[in-house]
């Protein structure tokens, strides 16, 4: 069969336009929703606007975390590999599902860290006082949330870059497998992302949201965010596997 | 051992199968273990002296909830490595 490495250039282009595109959509929605309790704060606590802001701002920047991801790959997918017809379809499809992963990957922990912004934020606005100690909790608990984009992110990477060329002479079902493979891989880890990054930004956010009710409590808070934060991870990285293993295991 | 058409089809369906089925299998559970935790937040700020039962309750539903998320992982392997074509 006659390879063109225009096909090669097809998958990732298609890639690296799916990882943004998809990206995109909550890393907005995250953001906007943070933004928006930030200002219903600043109309509640006038006094408190500095605060408000400082927290709406910190909390953004950490939602946006796993759209610079997907922007990232996806630029790595255009200007970043060297296009070899010799790659044959296990580059293609392997460039295609990076893309997938990291796009799918980055729509639940930008979701969850905007939710737990949001939280923060008029929590912030309800008890300026312990502004300081709600604003570290968002961020941890924004970080938990990361964890399972940084998990796509670390998929996309072995995808791209470490993904051998199509062997010569190969048969056409040998090769369906291992390309198919390479998919699933990324499918794996970018759906198995949405669920755990969801779950935990609502953990942290609720936790936010309780501390600027009763910040006496702040312990036991904090080590049930944790407790259920790890709790729910479990999932992402049951996927994480899998998709090693769909990455390395198949002969 | 060279797979004809037919048989790469069908691996390759069962490997792709796989990621589906991860994938969209730890979705729910992901969700509803962090919307669990959550409350349980919620519940242990507003009755702290119960936190000891509330945690119990809450890690009692997250591993029931865990239980679709674990389903998946079993059949996901079981397509990776137990489909003999």
């Amino acid at each position: 069969m006659i390879f063109n490495v225009e096909y090669i250039q097809i998958a990732a282009f298609l890639g690296a336009g799916l990882c943004v595109g998809i990206g995109a959509i909550t890393t907005g929605i995250g953001s906007g929703i943070i933004a928006g309790e930030g200002a219903y704060g600043i109309v509640k606590q006038p006094k408190a606007n500095e605060q408000i802001f400082r927290t709406m701002l910190i909390g953004q920047a950490a939602a946006q975390t796993a759209g610079i991801f997907a922007l990232v790959i996806s630029m790595l997918l255009i200007y970043g590999i060297t296009f070899d017809a010799a790659g044959g379809w296990y580059k293609a499809a392997a460039y295609l599902s990076a893309g997938l992963a990291m796009g799918l990957g980055s729509i639940g922990p930008s979701l969850g860290a905007g939710y737990a912004g949001a939280q923060a934020c008029k929590s912030v606005a309800r008890m300026p006082k312990h502004g300081n100690t709600i604003m570290t909790n968002m961020l941890i608990g924004q970080a938990l949330s990361q964890t399972s984009a940084i998990f796509a992110l670390v998929i996309a990477f072995l995808l791209m870059f470490s993904v051998p060329n199509q062997p010569e002479g190969i048969g056409v079902g040998k090769m369906l497998v291992k390309s198919l493979a390479f998919i699933g891989a990324g499918l794996s880890i970018g759906l198995g992302t949405l669920g755990p990054g969801t779950g935990i930004g609502f953990v942290a956010g609720k936790a936010c949201d309780m501390l600027g009710r009763f910040p006496n409590e702040k312990s036991k808070i904090m080590r049930t965010m944790f407790l259920g934060a790890a709790v729910s991870e479990s999932t992402a990285i049951y996927s994480l596997v899998v998709a090693f293993l769909l990455i390395f295991a198949i002969k | 051992m060279e797979l004809t058409l037919a048989q790469g089809i069908a691996k390759a369906a069962a490997l792709l199968g796989a990621g589906l089925c991860m994938g969209m299998g730890a979705l729910g559970p992901g969700v509803g273990e962090g919307f669990v935790a959550g409350k349980a937040c919620e519940g242990i700020a507003r009755s702290p002296e119960n936190a000891s039962l509330i945690t119990r309750t809450m890690l009692v539903g997250q591993a029931v909830s865990e239980s679709t998320g674990i389903y998946s992982l079993v059949i996901a392997l079981l397509l990776i490595f137990a489909v003999k074509i």
